[in-house]
């Protein structure tokens, strides 16, 4: 890649220069599979690792940092919070009320709220909140574009790097879709008010065009990026890729074998896990 | 070009019997039945199992590398239009998982219509790829966008699982329209299908629940002390009642409809879809479980949570309780997902589906 | 030159000819207008003179389509990318998907070839130049209007640097403006020797790029007169 860049005129080094996706903070600039080995090594701790003062301890090392320097702990904290309230509320009343315990903090009916009920859903909202933390910091400070052209530089294969990426321009169109069928539908009468049974039929009317417009879509596109030379096996030269250091490499072989040494350390039974 | 085929059948054949062999008599099993009426060697024999299916693969695999020095079998899965179609499959699960799905405040997930869809029209190694990419993509591709999820990522493994089985069964033909179908093949076949759903429920489905009436906490409730896989029918609980009632209407709604299309389309198709769907039900059911009582505590987020408090309630485990919860759920949600995938391929141009690799395979033959 | 020598063709599956016995020729920088109904053949035909028929859509193909001489029988399709390119209708089912920039959704094309990435650059810069939209390159591909959406997808193609360009109803979703912009493109680029065969329901557009008619229905050419365009 490098030596490649170095043929370039001037004009076009800059041209390319202007390609790559912006990174405003010292923690954007860091590499896009550095990052993610970093989210998902915090989630398998977070899950493999047990007790409150170890996921805290995960979140100020491993989340809060990275946090700091992408100036998105507002941003990071507040996701996580809105993701993980949903699930605590649901853990919470299943398993504070269910949970059979010695110790009874207060009684609603025929219910008993157990403190160890209470434990485990702490436990569970904790871990969840920490893992989110760590997923929702990666895609903050992260372009998903540049990562994926890392990946296709690191020798994935054009083919899936092309299946990965296309599906964040996907996501948008297709709800795009969707509400225009929802709202064609519900002026044509489409009833997604009623009871459960109407609800339940109104799904094919729903889904049907949205998914029979992506076959017709996948059709054109298909053959598009044939007569473009999709098919054609053999290495491609990208135009830009995500930096990459050494220092960076060797983070992120650490991280990777702290993670296995944890989860043998699980598997063996040498460490208990949560929740 | 049959005998290549049938050298990597068998070879792979013996060594995914090879594998059972050597990882069941390595260790030994507890086979008597723990709580919940599964023994507590299931999952280890589950493990073995799933080795082996891998192992068999691989084997299969270097015989057609040998062979052909090519993978034909795997690459031919992901042409063009099946690489093209997956970031929409993706898209679709993630879009109508949470906006349709939520539009309509049903209890079902719909988030693998997409996956579904490649396995029936590609192929299950095609399908299997889609649902991994699917839910590592909501997590870590959208991640900083409004539509991704850090909690997708542990499902990753029920969501191959549908993708490969949703490949098989269109391999199999499950998805092959049958229209104008004999009355008499009819009748035989959806008795065959009923025969096959019940099967299913007797002993995939039921023995979920066996504790719930038998166990410490209700042995009274198993009036002559035998504790048969409809124990729990004698419960006294009032929610399992109110639950049952619910469950059978929606089952006998279910019944109704779908004879009312197989009186007038004559389309035994249905029933194929129907039990298909079933099946990959149960197994996502008994894959998932483990994830969501370890990952999640047992919730979800959604309104199947209720079910998971009931069963723990009831006096199950939290492992138990989210089995008994999923059991339910899961059949449900993917026979309507079959069901729809069944109805939009039937009524779409064949001239689209044929060709994807497995199209017209999965279809049949096309008319005029 | 691409020639079509006496080419029928039928779709996977189905028993109905979609082409009967066409023989059909467009030479060096000439201009060939394809008019005819709806389900006529157009379509077809232009996606067996680009080679994606039977080598993407499968189904079965006889006689000989030839690109300066060359039959294309048995070629893959990533191998004719280069020697001929095809535009269709709807600009935006034509996009990739993939790109953040215009620059880069042009690139692809010469990416896929294997091009070391000056050449890629110089072809993009080549491409974006020809069209006059030099000044879309860095924005996003989803983002234009449709007859700008047209233009990148026409840049894709050229900045493979085809000899031979089929055009399957290339201005149908655009607006005057973009009709105009994609108008002006095509005479520029049949005056650089390249063959372009046009399928096109607006008479008025092949009237003024001085096309040669040629009509087709029911998947056989058919005189030119005859045909309701």
């Amino acid at each position: 890649m490098a030596d490649e860049a170095a043929d370039l005129s001037a004009p076009d080094a800059q041209l390319l220069a202007r390609l790559i996706p912006p990174t405003p903070t010292v923690w954007d600039r860091y590499n896009p599979l550095t990052k993610a080995t970093l989210a998902a090594a915090t989630t398998i701790a977070a899950l493999g690792l047990g007790g409150y003062l170890t996921q805290g301890l995960l979140f100020a090392a491993l989340v809060l940092p990275g946090a700091i320097a992408g100036r998105v702990v507002w941003r990071v904290v507040r996701t996580a919070a809105l993701v993980t309230l949903p699930l605590a509320v649901a853990v919470g009343l299943v398993s504070v009320f269910t949970r059979p315990g010695l110790t009874i903090l207060f009684r609603v009916g025929p219910f008993d709220a157990t403190l160890e009920g209470l434990d485990f859903a702490a436990r569970v909202v904790v871990h969840l909140f920490v893992m989110a933390a760590a997923l929702i910091l990666f895609g903050a400070t992260t372009s998903p574009r540049a990562f994926v052209v890392d990946l296709e530089r690191r020798g994935v294969s054009p083919r899936l790097a092309f299946a990965i990426g296309a599906v964040l321009d996907t996501v948008p169109a297709i709800v795009e879709r969707a509400r225009e069928v929802l709202e064609a539908q519900r002026a044509r009468g489409l009833d997604t008010e009623g009871g459960l049974l109407r609800r339940a039929t109104s799904i094919l009317p729903l889904a049907g065009p949205v998914v029979v417009g992506a076959l017709h879509h996948v059709e054109a596109r298909s053959l598009a990026l044939e007569a473009r030379g999709f098919g054609r096996p053999g290495p491609r030269h990208l135009l830009w890729a995500p930096a990459d250091t050494a220092t960076e490499r060797a983070i992120r072989w650490l991280l990777l074998v702290a993670v296995v040494a944890l989860v043998v350390a699980a598997a063996t039974g040498a460490i208990s896990h949560a929740p | 070009m049959i005998s290549r085929i049938w050298l990597r059948v068998l070879v792979g054949g013996a060594a995914l019997a090879g594998t059972v062999f050597i990882g069941l008599s390595g260790s030994s099993f507890d086979t008597t039945p723990a709580a919940g009426g599964v023994p507590a060697g299931a999952n280890q024999f589950m493990l073995v199992l799933a080795l082996a299916l891998i192992v068999g693969f691989l084997f299969y695999e270097a015989v057609e590398w040998l062979q052909t020095r090519r993978l034909d079998s795997i690459t031919h899965q992901f042409t063009t239009r099946t690489i093209v179609l997956m970031p929409f499959a993706i898209a679709l699960n993630i879009v109508l998982g949470q906006t349709v799905a939520s539009a309509l405040k049903l209890p079902i997930y719909l988030d693998s219509i997409g996956t579904i869809l490649v396995g029936v029209l590609a192929g299950p190694l095609a399908g299997a790829a889609t649902g991994l990419l699917s839910n590592l993509a909501w997590t870590f591709m959208l991640a900083s966008t409004p539509f991704g999820s850090p909690y997708a990522w542990p499902f990753a493994i029920t969501a191959t699982e549908i993708g490969l089985l949703a490949g098989l069964f269109g391999y199999l033909g499950a998805f092959r329209p049958r229209p104008r179908t004999l009355p008499a093949m009819l009748v035989a076949g959806v008795v065959a299908g009923a025969v096959l759903l019940g099967a299913l429920l007797w002993y995939g489905i039921l023995p979920a629940y066996r504790d719930l009436g038998c166990g410490p906490g209700n042995a009274a409730a198993s009036p002559d002390g035998v504790c048969t896989p409809i124990a729990f029918l004698h419960t006294s609980d009032p929610l399992f009642i109110a639950l049952a009632i619910v469950l059978l209407a929606i089952v006998i709604m279910a019944a109704v409809v779908l004879l009312v299309r197989l009186a007038r389309d004559r389309d035994l198709g249905v029933v194929y879809v129907l039990v298909a769907g079933a099946v990959c039900g149960v197994v996502s059911a008994f894959i998932s479980t483990p994830i969501a009582a370890l990952v999640f505590g047992g919730v979800t987020g959604s309104g199947t949570d209720f079910l998971v408090a009931a069963f723990q309630q009831a006096g199950s485990s939290l492992e138990d309780a989210v089995r008994q919860q999923s059991l339910i759920s899961d059949p449900i949600d993917k026979t309507i997902t079959y069901l729809i995938v069944f109805t939009l391929l039937a009524s779409t141009s064949r001239r689209l589906t044929a060709r994807f690799p497995q199209g017209e395979r999965a279809l049949g033959t096309v008319e005029d | 030159m691409l020639e079509l020598r006496s080419v029928s063709y039928r779709y996977a599956g189905y028993r109905r000819l979609a082409l009967d016995r066409v023989d059909l020729t467009v030479a060096d920088g000439e201009i060939v207008g394809l008019v005819g109904p709806n389900e006529g053949g157009k379509s077809t035909l232009c996606l067996v003179a680009a080679g994606l028929a039977p080598g993407s859509i499968g189904g079965v193909l006889t006689g000989a389509v030839l690109l300066d001489g060359e039959s294309l029988a048995g070629r893959p399709t990533h191998e004719l990318a280069g020697q001929v390119g095809i535009v269709f209708a709807d600009p935006a089912s034509q996009r990739s998907g993939i790109a953040g920039t215009v620059f880069e959704e042009v690139a692809i094309g010469p990416i896929n070839l294997g091009l070391p990435v000056d050449d890629t650059v110089a072809r993009v810069r080549g491409a974006l130049a020809a069209l006059g939209i030099e000044d879309l390159a860095l924005c996003a591909p989803d983002r234009l209007s449709g007859g700008q959406s047209q233009l990148v997808a026409l840049a894709s193609i050229l900045a493979m640097r085809p000899r031979h360009l089929v055009l399957d109803e290339p201005t149908a979703e655009l607006d005057p403006e973009g009709r105009r912009l994609v108008e002006d493109a095509l005479a520029s680029l049949a005056r650089t020797g390249t063959a372009l065969l046009i399928a096109e329901h607006d008479r008025q557009l092949l009237a003024s790029l001085g096309a040669r008619l040629v009509a087709i229905d029911g998947g056989r050419i058919v005189p030119a007169e005859g045909a309701a365009a």
